[in-house]
């Protein structure tokens, strides 16, 4: 039969030519199964990948930007959405940023508080990032393991903070919410059964054979390569790298026992580990932080005393923080500052500039996803095609964030 | 004490044992009760100063427009209100993100987070709502609350170290 | 349906029957819907979730397949417009392909369509004209993930029809004939269940039965984290259907085999009627541990598979089949 190379019904069969091999050309995403809001335009030599362009920015909100256009306060839950599912996380380091301009103290409950609920957020953003990459290998059931138990821990986010995962918690100078009642016993009783859950992860997930053939020595990372590439996280540690923004001692991190989890081998299956690990260290941490909680109260007195007596009595009352008028229009001096923080998938940082006014002058923000990205275009090369899902499994990379 | 035994990580598992404690995790979390929440059938009881929808109360408003302020979504507005010298605010629910700073910055404690978050409606226009509509919607909103915590298929999420979460019934029915 | 068979026996001819009605198409129809139904029931208790529900909550959801189905055929059956040749036609003939394997598998004592000696090979060589539809479905689909889906069944196909023909040749060695019939009739001769005789030759059929209707592990064909849905990318509606119920279909059949071959059949019983119900539930049983494994797996990689198939499985199919052969030489002796 002769073949008409410009009939449609070849040219969608098509093998391309790239760089002098003869390759298949795979648009995967934006409308895929599995490529998160981003493309991957995957160039595939028989079933092994040649080559991989991730093309981002599918979900880029202009938050910068929109920043400048907001009272600092405002500014707060806007890039909370740039990783919803690790809210407190991406926020503490830009209000530690305005803290610094503002020249204002949270007090040492407040840190604390911020620590449970960033470990709380991390654990529920590895559990996630654990269901997604459970999905990637088709094994529904770690994904909707890692998803109900997630519940458990966005349970005790919303008895903290009352909302589910944008809790905007953390407001400059301190917390919004005390501690509530019952909190210490409820995360007991989640730690024993988180515990016993990573020990049945671990039977049906990374001990599986068939999850362990797909992850084990697949898109090694090796030391040198990821320092020299700028990864940042857990996909950092899982290569060897001992470096956690954590050990910089912001919040209560400082004053809380803390060792990162560090892998060696860099492969998908390292990074997981590293993961499932973390989410053990982070509950260590919210039980030391319960332990050593400090008495007092949650906002900087700054604040606090800007309000009518009625509503500091309320404050005292209820644990709720009201926020005095003088909120509404923050205005830091003029200046710049450069603040820190390790989110679930990496370190961000924030870099602010104020010019006196109320909205900021610029807020720049790199975000751990984003650092990350460049791995698409390292680890699948040489691999087979079937890899790839488990190699972006093992990123948890996460598009909004890397987009903001 | 670590769940993921390090040494267990860097031997590759003995396979048929492995086959086989997969098919027991699996079979052993069969035999326990699932953790779904029986939405719409069951009614949560939600945590004490849970962020729902905002309730106004007219009443109680002063006027001094911080609500509209701090607003980040821009979801309350002032509108002037015919026989009021004040202006109020108004809520838009299309907006609306439930980040509480309102309720946060009011000074008179006029604005209040119901426990209701499950809200639709056939029209956009009507989530849009002026300091009259707001305030009679929130009158209605604080019923429906109480309505919801008589519910006889009220549930309370319970952590428990087996299942992590129970959905305990509160009433028998 | 399976009341009516002693009725329907006098009506219509057997060969026809068993095809249509039991244990073919009708009852496969029913089973289909049973078995995803069963399939997302497990799944959802291993995963701590309720499953399917609301489609008729007395029966814990029961009805949702049919309305699945139903969904199904309402929707538009969309036709590419750069689809090839036989687009519609693969589905419709791999249908019918595994429909005519019903013919000769037996669904009970006596209900037999048709009565050969070699019912066995008519059944599984009925069952492996699929495969090479599939690749039409993915070629003519003229689709890249399509496409790459076909070149998956190929390369699939090629290492588990050695595995699942060597399982049941050791399964035939043991019972000394290719017929279903005389198979079961063996097993109730030696007092025996060929599960128990040689447990290698089942579990090796088993895995290949795993492989030939796409279950995980070896839902590689389908591949939907890398190629969307294979070959079956294209389709929608009806057609979209069949193509989801063709895999369940041949697992249908290939369960009944199983039952056959390894569980017994009918035994203990004799009636047609019970006898039928036994199969039936026996081939239930089957699928269900088939599906329950989808809570337990991922997905294997193409390459691993194809190694585990050819290297590991392979060389123990041949040693299956010596079991055997020393089973049949010291029972039969």
């Amino acid at each position: 039969m002769a073949i008409d190379a410009g009939s449609p019904a070849i040219r969608a069969r098509q093998i391309g030519v790239e760089e002098g091999l003869r390759v298949v050309e795979l648009f995967i995403g934006p409308q895929h199964p599995a490529s998160g809001h981003m493309r991957l335009v995957v160039y595939l030599d028989g079933d092994v990948v040649v080559k991989v362009d991730p093309d981002i920015g599918w979900v880029h909100r202009t938050m910068e930007k929109l920043a400048e256009t907001r009272e600092y306060v405002k500014t707060i839950p806007i890039f909370e959405r740039m990783t919803i599912i690790d809210s407190c996380n991406i926020t503490l380091a830009l209000v530690q940023a305005y803290e610094a301009l503002l020249g204002v103290e949270p007090p040492p409950r407040a840190r604390y508080l911020r620590t449970i609920l960033c470990e709380l957020n991390r654990i529920a953003s590895h559990l996630y990032g654990l269901g997604i990459g459970g999905i990637f290998l088709n094994h529904s059931t770690m994904y909707m393991w890692a998803f109900g138990d997630r519940e458990v821990f966005l349970t005790l986010a919303e008895m903290l903070t009352g909302a589910r995962l944008t809790h905007t918690y953390v407001v400059p100078g301190g917390v919004r919410r005390d501690l509530p009642q019952g909190f210490t016993d409820a995360f007991a009783k989640a730690k024993r059964y988180m515990l016993r859950r990573l020990k049945e992860y671990d039977k049906i997930f990374l001990r599986n054979p068939v999850v362990r053939s797909r992850l084990e020595g697949v898109g090694v990372l090796e030391r040198a390569k990821a320092k020299s590439l700028g990864v940042v996280g857990p996909n950092l540690r899982a290569s060897g790298v001992r470096y956690d923004a954590r050990m910089l001692g912001y919040a209560a991190y400082g004053e809380l026992e803390f060792e990162p989890v560090v892998g060696e081998y860099g492969d998908s299956l390292e990074r997981i580990w590293v993961r499932l690990k973390e989410i053990e260290t982070s509950l260590d941490l919210i039980e030391q932080a319960l332990r050593q909680l400090p008495e007092g109260p949650v906002m900087a007195e700054r604040y606090l005393k800007m309000l009518p007596p009625a509503l500091r009595k309320l404050v005292e009352s209820t644990g709720r923080v009201k926020l005095p008028a003088a909120y509404v229009n923050l205005r830091p001096p003029p200046g710049e500052a450069l603040s820190r923080a390790e989110a679930g998938r990496g370190e961000i940082v924030y870099y602010v500039v104020s010019d006196g006014t109320d909205k900021p002058y610029r807020v720049r923000v790199v975000s751990p996803s984003f650092r990350n990205a460049v791995l698409f275009m390292v680890l699948p090369v040489g691999h087979r095609f079937m890899d790839l899902p488990a190699i972006y499994a093992s990123l948890d990379y996460f598009p909004p964030e890397a987009d903001r | 004490m670590s769940a993921v035994g390090e040494a267990e990580r860097r031997r590759a598992p003995n396979p048929v044992r492995a086959h086989l404690e997969a098919i027991a995790a699996a079979l052993s979390r069969a035999l326990k009760p699932p953790m779904t929440l029986m939405y719409p059938d069951v009614v949560e009881e939600l945590p004490e100063g849970y962020r729902g929808v905002i309730a106004y109360r007219y009443e109680r408003c002063v006027g001094c427009g911080l609500c509209a302020r701090i607003c980040p979504a821009r979801a309350i507005k002032m509108y002037k209100v015919p026989g009021d010298k004040r202006m109020r605010p108004g809520y838009d629910m299309t907006r609306c993100i439930f980040c509480g700073f309102c309720v946060d910055v009011c000074p008179v404690n006029a604005l209040e987070h119901t426990k209701i978050h499950d809200k639709a409606y056939y029209e956009l226009d009507s989530m849009v709502l002026d300091p009259v509509e707001w305030a009679e919607f929130s009158r209605r909103l604080i019923e429906e609350q109480s309505a919801r915590s008589r519910s006889p298929n009220l549930v309370r999420a319970v952590f428990d170290e087996e299942v992590g979460l129970r959905y305990e019934r509160l009433r028998r029915s | 349906m399976i009341d009516a068979v002693p009725l329907l026996e006098r009506v219509l001819t057997p060969a026809v029957l068993a095809p249509l009605l039991y244990p073919g198409l009708a009852t496969a129809l029913v089973t289909v819907l049973l078995v995803i139904w069963l399939e997302r029931k497990i799944a959802a208790r291993v995963q701590m979730r309720v499953g399917p529900y609301y489609v008729a909550p007395r029966v814990h959801g029961a009805l949702q397949l049919v309305a699945d189905g139903m969904r199904f055929f309402f929707q538009e059956v969309i036709v590419p417009l750069t689809a090839g040749r036989g687009f519609l036609l693969a589905p419709a003939l791999a249908l019918a392909f595994t429909a005519a394997a019903f013919a000769v598998i037996p669904g009970g004592p006596g209900v037999v369509g048709f009565k050969t000696d070699y019912s066995l090979l008519v059944a599984l060589a009925a069952l492996s004209l699929t495969p090479p539809l599939v690749l039409l479905m993915g070629w003519a689909s003229n689709n890249k993930f399509a496409v790459l889906g076909s070149a998956r069944e190929a390369l699939l196909t090629a290492s588990y029809e050695p595995l699942l023909f060597m399982s049941a040749l050791a399964a035939a060695v043991m019972y000394g004939t290719l017929d279903l019939v005389a198979a079961v009739e063996a097993q109730a001769r030696l007092g025996v269940v060929g599960l128990a005789l040689n447990p290698l030759a089942a579990l090796l059929f088993f895995v290949a039965m795993m492989a030939a209707t796409d279950r995980i592990p070896f839902d590689i064909v389908m591949g939907e984290q890398e190629i969307v849905h294979g070959p079956y990318t294209e389709y929608s509606g009806v057609a979209y259907g069949v193509v989801m119920g063709l895999d369940y279909v041949k697992l249908y059949a290939l369960s009944l085999l199983y039952a056959n071959l390894f569980l017994g059949g009918w035994l203990p019983f004799n009636d047609p009627l019970a006898g039928s119900l036994v199969l039936y539930v026996k081939a239930l049983a089957v699928m269900a541990a088939a599906v329950f494994l989808r809570g337990v797996y991922g997905r294997l990689r193409l390459d691993h598979a194809l190694d585990a198939l050819w290297s590991k499985l392979f060389p123990l199919a041949v040693v299956s089949i010596l079991v055997s052969a020393l089973i049949a030489y010291y029972l039969g002796g």
